[in-house]
């Protein structure tokens, strides 16, 4: 459990900087600060939150109830922006108070300190930006062009469609389109959760073979099937009843024949 | 689209604002503007988490769940305007005429550090809209919001595949996403882009709001301070990407998901109302029957926000109660902060019984 507990801090903290920055300012805090309110919320609290998280009894608890993936956002009671804010200020309050001369105006020495201050958290941190997750919106749904191209060219007004999509658009797909049905969504993608159902093995070879592809999509009751246009395929479409309904943003939609889509009258 | 922004703005900005109206008495130094918004949307948002999970227990349908919610708000917006009615021979501040005493009294060196602070500010609201982040928690909570606005059902559909299934309980007690769907329906605006561009930028913006009335109770009068500790807390959340589960992480890349709320939102405020709260402790002031009120709302919006929501806030209110009542010699003040828990107490007995 230790271990655990740990290991979970250290995949939390990354390289540990802005969190020895933490407890630096909160030893800061310990010596100068004078408030008491501001003594227990930004140092009593810290300090028990901190031992009651490395507390193996109270994580036994705790991942008995909420389990251990999400035991680490107890750290999220940390005020660790507010503490190490406050202490930066705090100290360049402590340099500019020294300069009774000069009326509380700062000087070339606390702004300085400040600016160090500054350069010592961006060094320390990682800026949010750079994390490879982030791109450019394609549009104002915040989901790739072609989820939202191939749901409009296989919408039925007026009820559902069950559509066979490549791994990399699940997540996105009803995001935008919740009227659009899939025989398996993201829950296939997470290695973690173990589920990894036949059709989506067969839709993520390298080589697509239609003879096991299309009975698993028509026991689904796909009415679509979605491949990327630069994939091989062992077969042709059209021989197994798969007709091509249209290509867009690198994707081939196929319209199986044999899978009834009754169009609801108006 | 236009339309769809006023009435976003309308339930996200100005009927917070004025609902906020009713709690302005738990801060007895003054009325702040950011306090009345985001006490009034606490004030919503706890509303909505009492109104939303009985319905949704009892599998009814999202529109009743939209008549009752604006029934609820416009209970509140009477009951706002009998307050400010009472209230009006009082002396007021108006915000103009504080803003130029302000900006006459201010020194250029806090100016430039107050544009500074504005411009990193709108950076990040701008890149919230221009950026999109790849998230697959998305593909569950974007996909609720969704499917309720669209369908007239409550997690009663399988959020990644479609069809219907058995009443998804666990996240049932947490209907974050239901509440987009709220926006959603009400504005007309697709659930998917309140949640990706719409509610990123509100909520980032009331982070900082929190942050920087946090601020104004940590240094008082000490203006020149307060842009400096907003400047350090942008530039700690703009490289808090450290690793990818910090709340500044949440905050930035994730806002649109109740637990990203939770870190960001709830607990902040939490925050805020224990400096409120220990201040009038260590002042020996009665504390206002309307910051327990407040107390209350938080918890519940906890709970509204994530499962955990409901630990996290216990156990924030619990360590602070009890520090507060030896520090300062008032076993008293924890009966009542108990009570403000229950909330908590009772939705997390509900998760663990259903």
């Amino acid at each position: 459990m230790w271990k655990d507990i740990v290991a979970l801090f250290r995949e939390y903290m990354g390289t540990g900087l802005i969190v020895i920055w933490f407890v630096i300012s909160l030893i800061y805090l310990w010596i100068n600060e004078k408030r008491k309110d501001l003594r227990i919320l930004f140092l009593y609290m810290p300090v028990i939150l901190l031992l009651l998280y490395f507390n193996p009894l109270f994580a036994e608890l705790i991942y008995g109830v909420v389990g251990e993936e999400i035991y680490y956002r107890i750290l999220w009671l940390l005020p660790v922006t507010v503490v190490i804010a406050y202490t930066c200020v705090s100290v360049y309050g402590q340099l500019a108070a020294g300069r009774q001369s000069q009326k509380d105006k700062a000087g070339a020495t606390e702004w300085f300190c400040a600016l160090c201050m500054a350069g010592i958290i961006v060094v320390s941190g990682s800026y949010i930006y750079a994390s490879p997750a982030f791109s450019r919106a394609e549009n104002l749904y915040h989901v790739p062009e072609s989820v939202v191209h191939i749901c409009d060219a296989i919408n039925v007004p007026g009820r559902e469609v069950m559509a066979l999509f490549p791994a990399e658009l699940v997540q996105y797909v009803r995001q935008y389109s919740p009227v659009t049905c899939m025989p398996y969504g993201r829950d296939a993608t997470v290695d973690r959760w173990n589920y990894y159902p036949p059709i989506c093995a067969e839709m993520d070879a390298e080589v697509i073979d239609l003879e096991k592809l299309v009975p698993l999509a028509r026991e689904e009751g796909c009415h679509y099937s979605i491949l990327p246009a630069d994939k091989e395929l062992l077969g042709k479409p059209e021989d197994y009843g798969w007709v091509r309904f249209g290509e867009t943003d690198g994707y081939v939609i196929y319209r199986d024949s044999s899978v009834e889509l009754v169009v609801p009258p108006f | 689209m236009i339309g769809q922004l006023l009435i976003l703005i309308l339930v996200l900005l100005v009927i917070p604002f004025v609902i906020g109206g009713l709690v302005t008495d738990a801060d007895r130094e003054g009325e702040s503007l950011l306090f009345r918004w985001t006490g009034g949307q606490f004030l919503l948002w706890a509303g909505f988490q009492l109104i939303c999970v009985p319905l949704i227990l009892r599998e009814r349908g999202f529109r009743s769940l939209v008549a009752a919610f604006w029934g609820y708000i416009v209970a509140l917006l009477l009951l706002a305007a009998a307050v400010e009615i009472r209230r009006w021979p009082g002396e007021r501040k108006f915000p103009l005429s504080c803003f130029r005493s302000w900006l006459r009294k201010i020194q250029f060196t806090d100016l430039l550090l107050w544009a500074a602070f504005w411009s990193v500010l709108l950076f990040q609201l701008v890149q919230a809209v221009r950026l999109a982040y790849a998230d697959g928690d998305d593909a569950y909570y974007v996909a609720v919001s969704s499917i309720t606005q669209d369908a007239d059902t409550m997690y009663s559909k399988l959020a990644y595949t479609g069809g219907g299934t058995e009443l998804d309980i666990r996240h049932g007690l947490a209907p974050f996403p239901i509440w987009i769907s709220f926006l959603g329906r009400s504005s007309g605006m697709p659930a998917a882009i309140v949640a990706h561009v719409v509610l990123p930028v509100v909520l980032i913006a009331m982070t900082y709001g929190i942050f920087y009335q946090i601020g104004l109770k940590i240094f008082e009068k000490k203006d020149g301070r307060l842009p400096l500790f907003l400047l350090f807390t942008e530039l700690l959340v703009l490289f808090g990407n450290y690793s990818i589960y910090t709340p500044e992480n949440f905050m930035i890349a994730r806002s649109r998901q109740g637990k990203a709320a939770l870190g960001n939102i709830v607990i902040p405020f939490l925050l805020l109302l224990f400096l409120i709260f220990l201040k009038s402790l260590q002042e020996k002031r009665r504390i206002p029957p309307l910051l327990y009120l407040l107390f209350c709302a938080a918890a519940t919006t906890g709970c509204l926000c994530s499962t955990l929501g409901a630990l996290l806030v216990c156990m924030a209110v619990g360590i602070v109660g009890l520090l507060g009542s030896i520090c300062y010699r008032k076993p008293g003040i924890l009966a009542p902060l108990a009570v403000c828990c229950m909330p908590c107490v009772f939705y997390a007995l509900m998760y663990l019984i259903l």
